[in-house]
């Protein structure tokens, strides 16, 4: 586990170069990776579900980069994108096409489905939290408040 | 103000931030925001995933209307976090029309990019290598990694060096990456190449972009979240394309050259 969460840390900074992350904000974009697998290698353990893993990992790590994105004062896109990437099913969509070529149906139908399935859980999680946050917004700061 | 060279500022913010890859409900408010301050009595926005149109009206004034057209894109925070600067400090009236449409322009220029072509490479490699062991990879299976995470570097310098489109630079990536790592496998076996191959592909797959097509959906901005899905799918084609291509010209040399 420390190995995984290690190299998730590492994966992250390094990812967050190519996506332009700024410089003063890697180690926090790092940290928010590295706390999303943890998190997801936790929960993973508990329940057995890779999807209950990714959804409930997001939850928490969406409203850790909120949280973030509020003392930091930057876009919370800054923090949520570095926090997805590792339970992000990139893989997934590879496999699919890829079985797809192959010609191998059952395969390709198999990590399609599950792709789906992460990627919802993932959106929905976020989908929560912005809502959430939005309605504390509303009730406590008015609707002109920037939606960060 | 000048009510043309806001509608300028406007367009070019949300363009800047569309291609680097922020969700369209972001888009749409922050090109809100910053038409709050205009003298206009109704303004409209509205963002698809390939195009962004903005018209002020007044029943006093002529209607303005910019139409933009988006075409490349990629995925960059920087640029993100610097619009929203600019129209933070727009909105709160800290700079005038003019001074954000200048900075702007200035974070549009490729000058901005603040890594340059080695930590980008590095940036290829440590992905690449770290990604293997959260795929169950051994220490073997993170060297080699590492190593054809260096080939994809490579890759990706020629493929931006001779201006590949997006289609072609991520075909290109995966068939070096999917013959290095057959290749290095060849050489050392008890290596897992299913594990080097997906952890070296992570660079270039759309998951994030994948995701975000959901949440798009999600927030109701259908167009968008479908033109995103579609782009995820191409990528993805693309990816598997030139790992498959990678693979069998791997295969065929295999008894062979190799």
């Amino acid at each position: 586990m420390i190995i995984q969460v290690f190299s998730a840390v590492w994966a992250i900074a390094m990812f967050s170069i190519l996506t332009e992350t700024p410089k003063k904000f890697l180690p926090y974009a790092a940290f928010s990776g590295g706390f999303a697998w943890w998190a997801y290698l936790v929960i993973n353990n508990l329940t057995h579900s890779t999807l209950q893993a990714a959804f409930f990992s997001i939850l928490a790590v969406a409203f850790l980069s909120h949280i973030l994105a509020r003392i930091m004062k930057a876009p919370v896109t800054v923090f949520l994108i570095a926090g997805i990437l590792p339970s992000v099913p990139g893989a997934g969509i590879y496999r699919t096409v890829y079985y797809l070529i192959q010609g191998d149906q059952a395969l390709s139908t198999h990590y399609l489905i599950s792709t789906l399935h992460t990627a919802g859980a993932i959106a929905l999680a976020i989908f929560i939290t912005d809502s959430v946050v939005n309605l504390v917004h509303l009730y406590h700061e008015g609707s002109h408040a920037r939606r960060n | 103000m000048n009510e043309k060279t806001l509608l300028e500022a406007v367009v070019l913010a949300g363009e800047l931030m569309l291609v680097s890859g922020a969700e369209i409900y972001r888009v749409e408010d922050t090109m809100n925001h910053m038409l709050k301050r205009s003298e206009y009595e109704q303004t409209e926005t509205i963002v698809y995933g390939t195009g962004i149109f903005v018209t002020l009206s007044d029943p006093n004034k002529e209607p303005l209307t910019r139409v933009k057209r988006v075409a490349a894109r990629c995925t960059s925070i920087n640029r993100i976090c610097l619009v929203n600067d600019v129209s933070r400090h727009f909105c709160e009236g800290k700079i005038t029309v003019e001074e954000a449409l200048r900075q702007l322009q200035e974070i549009q220029s490729p000058k901005a990019t603040q890594y340059d072509w080695l930590t980008q490479g590095l940036g290829y490699v440590g992905v690449s290598a770290f990604f293997a062991p959260m795929f169950g990879g051994s220490l073997g299976d993170f060297l080699a990694a590492a190593a054809v995470g260096v080939c994809l570097a490579v890759a990706a310098w020629i493929g931006k060096a001779l201006k590949f489109n997006d289609f072609c630079f991520n075909a290109f990536g995966a068939f070096v990456l999917a013959f290095s790592a057959m290749t290095i496998c060849h050489s050392y076996p008890g290596l897992n190449s299913d594990t080097i191959i997906v952890s070296a592909v992570m660079p270039l797959v759309p998951g994030v972009t994948f995701t975000t097509a959901i949440r798009d959906t999600l927030n109701g901005d259908y167009a968008a979240g479908s033109a995103r899905i579609l782009e995820a799918i191409v990528v993805g084609l693309a990816v598997a394309f030139g790992v498959g291509a990678g693979l069998l010209l791997a295969r065929s040399m295999e008894g062979g050259l190799l």
